[in-house]
């Protein structure tokens, strides 16, 4: 008779099986502390060349909201700035109205005049306006955009230029975040300066007051049409920011799905590579402790 | 007819057969553990019976033999799936090690080279501001160091592997010398019809060890055997061992040559064959990767700076380091050439203020010049080939693994040594012993009672 002959010592197998639940019981308690199933490209190669797009998309979407931010800030103290010069222009306007009015005396024209002088002022002020160091009307200039000039007929000449900046604020998407200076304040039609600086000549010689005014008029209106410009800019950078947002936890959702540990399944697998485990070295521990010789006396 | 005297020398002879067997059951039962050893079976032969006229009388037992048992078959089907696993174990071992260069820590070459775009996109909103212009220099410099870094560390890397490449033959020249003296022992023993099984059993574990270290295929002539690489280089002809020399190539890579002859490309199975792939194919085509992305980042970032002007209203000059034309050592020498952060050209008119030329930066991250991919797609892409490669070797490893596992089993099943079945046979040696001399024991008596016949 012939039997079967095992192979007697099992004990490399039952090693190599030893090494590879350890080898599960490791993996799986690093897919657990990281909470990702991929921490090494050989976990998933195709899932990690993803990962590797996906925060790249990431870090550029977070790079498109803070460019946002930024610009924001600039936008919103445009607006306000041009705000703040509309308001002075109205000002300016029922002055001009007041002054116009044929009962006023020299000297009380005077004064309205000198009113007008400081409103002068502060829009030069508004309209060198800066952000975070910089001149936000003198185009893509770096320099004071409207200063003294003798040699303009309305005392201020333009220094910035027609220059405008875009930033990326989405790929594929720029938006245009500043309008020059000169197109703000000085366009033909809708001079600021030389109209505020006109409509005080005008009532200093107290003749073409009304005219002075229209034209004050016309400096309003296209002041408060360039406006619409920084109040549009920020409605599309709000509507991009939210894209932006939603397009985060789209990636991040996505980075989930492809790399993140299923801890359930994860903790199972580490619980049954311990009982496993357990199985073995108990299993080891029995082998070859017999033999016939233990029973042959 | 028999005689008393001949029963008695049947006897003996049969104390000295099961004592012998005796013998090579403890021999087994000592090697239990020798990696290598193939059990013994003694063989018990019957005697030529003597015939005395009509009647034919046994003479007994003698042990013809102790065979080892061994199949010479399984043997090499072990030897060269040893070779795969070799080669296997070695090409993980040291894939896993490029690997570790390409892991997400947050310092690898993917995050930095979003980091300058995102630094690029920064600077857009404030295109004068100095920090931003230093937050870009800064992301551009770490970029080049981290795939600077990753290039210096791949080529230490070759360097070790070049390292490990001359201490494997050394290893293998050891093992050929070994083998070809364990051939010559065999072949003097098996002339003189003497068991030279105990040298077979060693030589069996040396071409194991060289099977792990080299592809080896076996010739077997009378009692020695020839090995060869499957290509036909010779490693030991019977007693003869050729040794396999190392010579540097113009780049300083060790070659290994055989009889003057290089060997090296043709050398695919084994530790060697494992170490030699990562050595001078796998490690190398990182590099050009490596440096088709340094030199494209390089010199898309140089041209996109030329196309503007700096801060001082100068066209812009070199951000990086301009690579050589073909590409060689781009990515090792990667490297910002400017300190100044003034001299990033981000405008496009000469003016401070106009951040008109960082578009042109910017479209880099979108540019699909990079073997048709963009940067961030080609970098993705280098990262599936490498955990692709370390995956799939971890999966071949594991699979040649079971099947050397299996082999190994069937082998032990057939030559290894069963303690529950030696303890059976010396049960069985020692009652045919004790039998034996209680046959002696009789005879004695009868030789007692014969010699003691006239006394009373």
């Amino acid at each position: 008779m012939s039997s079967i002959r095992v192979n007697p010592n099992v004990l490399p197998d039952l090693l190599s099986a030893l090494a590879q639940t350890r080898q599960q019981e490791s993996t799986a308690t690093l897919e657990l502390a990281t909470g990702s199933r991929i921490n090494q490209p050989s976990d998933d190669p195709a899932g990690a060349a993803q990962i590797v797009s996906n925060r790249d998309l990431g870090s550029q979407a977070d790079s498109f909201l803070r460019s946002i931010t930024n610009v924001n800030g600039l936008l919103q103290t445009a607006d306000s700035t041009l705000s703040s010069v509309v308001t002075a222009l109205q000002r300016a306007i029922s002055l001009g109205v007041q002054g116009a009015n044929g009962t006023l005396s020299s000297s009380d024209r005077a004064d309205v005049a000198g009113e007008l002088s400081g409103i002068q002022q502060q829009l030069i002020s508004l309209a060198n306006t800066s952000y975070q160091g910089e001149f936000i009307f003198a185009g893509t200039a770096t320099t004071q955009p409207f200063v003294s000039s003798s040699t303009s007929s309305s005392g201020i000449s333009y220094q910035g230029n027609a220059g405008t900046n875009s930033v990326q604020v989405g790929s594929n998407y720029s938006l245009q975040i500043n309008q020059a200076g000169s197109q703000i304040f000085s366009a033909a039609g809708g001079d600021v300066f030389q109209s505020v600086a006109d409509l005080i000549t005008a009532l200093q010689t107290n003749s073409g007051i009304g005219n002075a005014v229209t034209a004050v008029r016309g400096a309003f209106d296209h002041v408060t049409s360039q406006r619409v410009f920084y109040g549009n800019a920020v409605n599309q950078l709000n509507a991009q920011q939210n894209y932006l947002n939603s397009e985060k936890v789209d990636l991040s959702n996505a980075a989930n799905s492809i790399a993140g540990a299923d801890i359930a399944k994860t903790a199972a697998t580490l619980n049954q590579a311990e009982v496993a485990l357990n199985a073995e070295l108990a299993a080891m521990g029995k082998i070859s402790q017999n033999s016939l010789f233990d029973y042959l006396k | 007819m028999s005689n008393l005297l001949a029963t008695m020398s049947l006897a003996t002879g049969a104390l000295a057969a099961e004592q012998s067997a005796l013998t090579e059951t403890a021999n087994n039962v000592a090697n239990v553990n020798t990696p290598g050893y193939s059990r013994k079976q003694p063989q018990f032969g019957e005697n030529p019976p003597i015939v005395l006229g009509q009647l034919t009388f046994g003479t007994g037992v003698s042990l013809e033999n102790a065979a080892s048992i061994r199949d010479p078959i399984l043997q090499i089907r072990i030897q060269q799936e040893t070779g795969t696993q070799g080669e296997l174990s070695a090409f993980v071992n040291a894939m896993q090690q490029v690997q570790t260069q390409f892991n997400n820590q947050g310092n690898d070459i993917g995050t930095q080279l979003s980091a300058l775009f995102a630094s690029i996109s920064q600077l857009s909103t404030s295109p004068a501001s100095i920090a931003l212009r230093q937050g870009v220099l800064t992301a551009a410099s770490n970029l080049a160091s981290s795939i600077s870094t990753t290039a210096n560390n791949l080529e230490s890397q070759q360097a070790n592997l070049d390292l490990s490449v001359t201490q494997s033959v050394d290893q293998v020249n050891t093992l050929t010398q070994q083998i070809a003296k364990v051939n010559g022992q065999i072949a003097a023993l098996e002339n003189l019809h003497q068991d030279a099984s105990a040298f077979i059993d060693q030589r069996d574990v040396l071409v194991g060890q060289l099977s792990n270290l080299i592809d080896v295929s076996q010739i077997k002539t009378e009692s020695q055997i020839s090995l060869t690489t499957s290509n036909g280089t010779a490693l030991v002809a019977g007693t003869q061992a050729f040794t396999l020399t190392t010579q540097p190539d113009p780049s300083g890579l060790e070659h290994i040559f055989s009889q003057g002859n290089d060997v090296t490309s043709q050398l695919n199975s084994g530790q060697l064959g494992g170490l030699l792939q990562i050595r001078d194919h796998k490690i190398p085509s990182l590099l050009v990767s490596l440096n088709t992305l340094a030199a494209g980042i390089s010199n898309s970032f140089n041209a996109a700076n030329a196309s503007g002007f700096d801060l001082n209203g100068h066209q812009g000059a070199d951000i990086f380091v301009p690579p050589a034309a073909s590409g060689a050592g781009a990515a090792a020498g990667m490297a910002v050439a400017i300190t100044d952060p003034a001299l990033i050209a981000a405008s496009s008119d000469g003016s401070a203020g106009s951040n008109g030329n960082l578009a042109n930066f910017s479209a880099i991250h979108d540019q699909t010049t990079f073997n048709g991919e963009t940067p961030s797609d080609f970098y993705g892409s280098l990262i599936f080939s490498i955990g692709n490669d370390v995956s799939s070797g971890s999966i071949e490893q594991q699979a040649s693994q079971l099947v050397l596992q299996q082999l190994q089993d069937q082998r032990g099943s057939i030559s290894g040594v069963s303690l529950d079945e030696e303890a059976g046979n010396l049960v069985q040696y020692q009652r045919a012993y004790d039998a034996a001399a209680r046959v002696v024991d009789t005879v004695n008596q009868m030789l007692e009672t014969l010699i003691n016949m006239g006394t009373t």
